[in-house]
């Protein structure tokens, strides 16, 4: 789970192995608040799965890529 | 996980955040009071809960997710402190997690050149970067240090 500079950078690393989903940094950050925002607080409890799963669809990362077990 | 893995939990990651790195098991039991031994069979506990991931040959902690235990590529500076992160997406949440503004510092690799990115308001101040997951997120915890 890395960042690049650039498309071309991700597919010259990648080097013929099948890519993964390539997302802008934007989506990025807003992923990491929603999913980690919570984790230094008092009340924190883990996450179900549905939760996660809605926290996902709610900064767009939708379909079977982005499906949790 | 019951409530008082829940206690040494929240008191494990009070410590990660005040000491800029996860703070071993002798160090959690000094600051919670527990003995040693019973905050490693909690920490077991957390970690079957997927709450953090030990290091099996040791029993210290590895990741206390987004914080690593280890050093990485990925760095974070923030309140005046740094952490380093299990991966990119972990970056961001460790300014997520403390609220903070932040700098994260990693470098790309495929070319190794150093990126940076200031962190203000949850919001990176360089839009143009990508973030690539090379698995999907049904095999993330099948591999966590993998993944």
């Amino acid at each position: 789970m890395n960042l690049f500079r650039s498309e071309e950078h991700v597919e010259r690393w990648l080097a013929g192995r099948a890519p993964g989903a390539t997302i802008p940094v934007v989506q990025l950050a807003e992923l990491a608040s929603a999913w980690w925002g919570d984790r230094l607080s008092p009340g924190w409890r883990a996450h179900t799965r549905e939760q996660n799963q809605a926290i996902l669809d709610a900064v767009g990362l939708t379909g079977a890529f982005w499906r949790l077990p | 996980m019951d409530g008082s893995d829940l206690g040494l939990r929240n008191a494990t990651y009070g410590l990660v955040a005040e000491l800029g790195r996860v703070p071993t098991a002798a160090e959690a039991a000094r600051a919670t009071g527990l003995g040693l031994e019973e905050v490693r069979a909690r920490w077991r506990s957390l970690h079957e809960a997927h709450a953090l991931v030990l290091d099996e040959s040791t029993g210290e902690i590895l990741m206390a997710n987004p914080f690593s235990g280890v050093p990485t590529r990925f760095r974070v500076y923030a309140d005046g402190r740094s952490w380093h992160a299990n991966c990119a997406w972990d970056a961001f949440g460790i300014c997520a997690a403390l609220g903070t503004d932040g700098r994260i510092e990693t470098t790309c690799p495929d070319c190794d050149e150093p990126i940076t990115v200031e962190v203000r308001d949850t919001h990176p101040d360089d839009e143009t970067l990508l973030f690539h997951c090379l698995l999907p997120a049904a095999h993330w915890w099948e591999n966590i240090v993998y993944t």
